[in-house]
């Protein structure tokens, strides 16, 4: 397991885990994402899926109370970059604003919504 | 409040703050939030092409039952509405945000001005939503937010 540091507050910190099924990036992300500071998230994400190729990325979303389409937008460029490895990207702890959102934008059945982030490492 | 990305939460609070304490209740100020958060990210981003300092006057009018919301902005006056319409790809970027305003408001209006653009947005109170709520995770009805504000330019 390896630590990766971004300088971004919004999700300041990863870990890189890899065993048989692949590579596994995994972070928690903090506070509100509005159009203000989604380029700070994209900015992350797709540097580490281009550095690591990961077959999963895991975002902890437990302390994102709020988040826009800009955000969802990201989420999707960064879902579209790893669909070609191909990998996919797994969405924990919802708060019910997000998970509202998401719903609205007909994304909850395309990430895949697990509970925690120790049921996103036992998906296949 | 002015065209910078970074003014949007604080407008957005205010607005939310404004349908709790009219007693709107919890669902219409989430909603209420994120349609004025997605109304101003599109004056921002394609009225004003991202130029910053440009202005943007936002008003509300609330009672008990319903509450409207009125964004003007100075920009290119384009009608979002009046655009060639596609089919709403979730996999494809743009459009949510109109998406989130039909969607949680009654009446969408966008009134085209001589020199830019006036949405008028009204959400109506359904009678389930008058019975009230216990706030859950990711509630709007917290308390007030130091530095909130009503409206501004």
């Amino acid at each position: 397991m390896s630590e990766l540091t971004s300088g971004v507050d919004l999700v300041p910190k990863a870990r890189v885990e890899t065993g048989p099924g692949g590579t596994s990036v995994i972070a928690s992300v903090r506070g509100e994402i509005d159009l203000h500071n989604s380029p700070e998230l994209r900015g992350v994400l797709l540097e580490w899926i281009a550095q690591h190729q990961p077959k999963r990325v895991i975002l902890n979303l437990g302390q994102v109370p709020y988040m826009d389409s800009s955000a969802i937008a990201v989420m999707v460029e960064a879902l579209q970059k790893i669909r070609k490895i191909p990998g996919r990207i797994f969405l924990t702890d919802l708060q019910p604003r997000v998970k509202g959102l998401l719903e609205i934008a007909r994304l909850d059945s395309i990430f895949v919504v697990c509970a925690d982030e120790a049921d996103a490492l036992s998906r296949n | 409040m002015t065209s910078e990305p970074d003014q949007i939460s604080a407008v957005r609070r205010a607005l939310e703050s404004l349908c709790c304490d009219e007693g709107l209740g919890d669902q219409i100020a989430c909603e209420i939030g994120l349609c004025v958060n997605e109304a101003l990210a599109n004056v921002i981003r394609h009225a004003y092409g991202k130029a910053p300092g440009k202005p943007i006057l936002i008003s509300a009018v609330c009672d008990a039952n319903s509450i409207e919301v009125k964004i003007r902005d100075w920009g290119n006056g384009v009608n979002p509405t009046k655009l060639p319409e596609k089919p709403y790809d979730p996999l494809e970027p743009g459009g949510l945000g109109l998406i989130c305003l039909k969607r949680c408001m009654n009446d969408v209006r966008f009134e085209p001005q001589a020199d830019g653009m006036l949405l008028v947005m009204k959400r109506i109170k359904t009678s389930a939503e008058r019975a009230p709520a216990p706030a859950a995770g990711g509630s709007c009805c917290e308390a007030p937010r130091a530095g909130d504000q009503r409206s501004g330019r």
